[in-house]
């Protein structure tokens, strides 16, 4: 089952990634993960550096993806965010991409929330 | 989209308007956020109602929602904004079709259920009078002017009438409100039904409050206890004219019992009463389930492990205490001098103004507290002071000990005090054998004969008090007032001209025992009643001799 859900969660990534990229952001990292957990994608938008959180879910059963997102997790990716940004002041911003996935792990839906702060 | 649903939030007795806004974004992360000054159980209807309405077959939708309660400064709490916000989101998600004017007239009340059910909410009588003050129609609730009202309604100017939405089980409470449109609410899914215009809940009718039975159940009848005709005739005094009364006596002789027998004596409430003391039980969460006005007097008990906050209501969101709960009834305090004295202190300013002022930080509320309040002591700690074959144990410091735990100002408010002494045994063994007394031979005014003492059974003995009341009512028409000991000093003057002879009585009495002004005044109080219990017109000698034979202490 953890397994699995790694699975859901990597192809996420994938799809949100390509997503993402198709909107005219470019993707300069995948996966920083220092010691206090991971960034899922960090991207280049239009002047303006993104960190990314990528919830993904198949079938919508055990609720939508956006309710993964607590408030604690965003209070993680913050702390990462400044750790990558080392002080640098860059205008940047944590967007929010949720996926749903059907039994085959393909897309069913996708969402991006920007400046989820 | 942005829908606006009316409210009210219950600051003491009086119910304000609130607007619960709710926003429902397209733009934005999804996430449910309340402001407007919500307390804990206000923020935790963010569960309530997303739960419910999943549960009701209806979607919670999964956008950024804002919920603001306006105004912004008058703190809000409970669960009765779970209803009115769930409307709102259904209404600004277009799961009710909103172009209705009604989402915007009506007011919402209730706490939900998980289930998506509705529970009953405390207060709910407060929002029909709330919707009735702001009804343009505005009928009175008396009697007298019901053809008026029966016109309105007749005329059925739907849309005019205020409308409310509540639980069902605290419907009725809001039914004897009349010239609005209570509809009662089982679920959230029959609401929805409802203003889509898909099924309709059917409004209640309006409940006329003279013709509500009262409830007969009396719980000791006078004729159960044994002797003790002074402590009865006593009693009958404190009923009429709502005085206050103090049994002295050792234990056992019956002051608990003679007090019980107190609701029984009592006449039923009036409807304007019945609508003060139910505003009251409203607020407290008192009323049982489907119960729509309380028809009985009020007969409270605390033990004396009470509290101040207990006795006279508090917290941060003060609700009323016993003395409020009390109101227009019986506040009994057994064992008086077991009492904490800053818990029989606190009785001192209700006593005076028949109501409570209670101040804290977040709210400053004013409960009615005009009540008659009847205590039992023990002459002294054994009990046995002054019985006539057992011997008191008790030093004198002792006793003086116990007797300055009721501090002079409360005994001074006592118009009444009373020997409940020891009972002859014979008076004992003569019990007759008959069935025990019920309501059905109460009505009846049956006396009751036989050893048990000469005394009236509770029927007769209420009769005698209504009959003591009507003269009283008569009398206060105009002042706002229903009984003697409620007088201000200037009603006093102009009610209780005393004669001669009467006066000279009185005279003589405050002079020896160098009573308060106070108590100068309750004294003509007491012998007022004890002439309206007599049928008399005037005061005279013989009544003010009896009201000064219940000023000396125990």
């Amino acid at each position: 089952m953890k397994v699995l859900n790694r699975e859901v969660g990597r192809k996420g990534e994938e799809i949100a990634a390509e997503y993402l990229a198709a909107k005219g952001y470019e993707v300069i990292l995948r996966n920083y993960s220092t010691r206090f957990g991971e960034i899922d994608l960090i991207c280049r938008g239009k002047d303006i550096l993104v960190f990314v959180e990528v919830k993904a879910k198949k079938g919508l059963k055990f609720g939508r993806p956006e309710e993964m997102f607590t408030r604690y997790k965003l209070e993680k990716v913050k702390r990462m965010a400044t750790v990558y940004l080392e002080g640098r002041d860059v205008p940047c911003r944590i967007d929010m991409v949720a996926v749903v996935l059907d039994e085959f792990n393909r897309p069913v839906e996708i969402k991006h929330y920007q400046n989820v702060t | 989209m942005l829908v606006k649903v009316r409210s009210v939030a219950n600051v003491g007795l009086v119910a304000l308007p609130v607007t619960v806004e709710v926003d429902v974004a397209e733009q934005g992360f999804p996430g449910f956020t309340i402001v407007g000054l919500a307390g804990k159980a206000v923020e935790e209807a963010r569960e309530r109602v997303k739960t419910a309405i999943n549960n009701s077959g209806m979607d919670f939708p999964p956008k950024k929602i804002t919920v603001n309660l306006a105004p912004a400064d008058l703190p809000k709490d409970g669960g009765a904004y779970d209803l009115p916000m769930a409307v709102g989101i259904l209404a600004a998600s277009g799961q009710i079709q909103d172009s209705r004017f009604m989402i915007h007239d009506s007011i919402y009340y209730g706490e939900l259920s998980l289930d998506g059910d509705l529970r009953a909410t405390k207060g709910v009588l407060l929002v029909g009078l709330f919707a009735r003050s702001i009804s343009p129609s505005n009928p009175p609730l008396t009697a007298e002017t019901r053809a008026e009202g029966e016109k309105v309604r007749g005329g059925n100017l739907k849309g005019v009438l205020p409308e409310i939405f509540v639980p069902i089980e605290s419907a009725n409470e809001a039914a004897v409100v009349e010239g609005i449109s209570v509809f009662p609410v089982r679920n959230l899914k029959e609401l929805v039904d409802h203003l889509n215009e898909v099924s309709v809940i059917k409004s209640l009718g309006y409940l006329v409050i003279e013709d509500l039975v009262e409830d007969e159940r009396v719980e000791y009848d006078l004729a159960e206890v044994a002797g003790q005709e002074q402590a009865k005739r006593a009693l009958t005094i404190a009923a009429a004219g709502g005085h206050n009364l103090v049994m002295w006596g050792p234990p056992g002789t019956g002051k608990t019992m003679l007090a019980r027998a107190m609701p029984g004596i009592l006449p039923p409430l009036l409807p304007a009463e019945a609508l003060e003391v139910t505003r009251v039980y409203s607020v407290a969460g008192l009323l049982q389930p489907g119960e729509s006005l309380v028809r009985r007097r009020p007969f409270r008990s605390p033990h004396h492990g009470v509290s101040a906050a207990g006795m006279i209501g508090g917290g941060s969101n003060p609700l009323p205490g016993e003395v409020s709960l009390a109101h227009l009834g019986v506040l009994f305090l057994d064992e008086m001098a077991e009492f904490p004295r800053s818990v029989l202190e606190g009785l001192r300013q209700p006593m005076e103004d028949g109501q409570v002022q209670i101040v804290r930080a977040a709210a400053h509320v004013s409960y009615p507290a005009s009540f008659t309040l009847v205590a039992a002591v023990n002459p002294c700690p054994c009990g046995f002071l002054g019985h006539p074959r057992r011997e008191c144990r008790c030093s004198e410091l002792a006793i003086r000990k116990y007797r300055g735990r009721m501090s002079g100002p409360i005994l001074d408010r006592i118009d009444l005090h009373v020997q409940v002494p020891a009972v002859e045994v014979e008076k004992l063994s003569n019990a007759p054998s008959g069935p025990p007394v019920t309501a059905k031979t109460r009505a009846g005014g049956e006396k009751v004969r036989g050893g048990r003492g000469s005394y009236d059974g509770s029927g007769d003995v209420r009769k005698k008090v209504i009959a003591a009341r009507k003269i009283q009512e008569g009398r206060f028409k105009s002042d706002g007032i229903f009984i003697n000991s409620q007088m201000k000093n200037r009603q006093v003057r102009k009610y209780c001209p005393l004669n001669g002879e009467t006066e000279r009585i009185l005279r003589l009495a405050v002079e020896k025992w160098d009573l308060s002004a106070r108590a100068y005044f309750k004294l003509i109080k007491v012998a007022r009643t004890i002439a309206d219990l007599g049928g008399e017109k005037d005061i005279l000698p013989v009544h003010m001799a009896e009201a000064l034979q219940y000023r000396q202490m125990g």
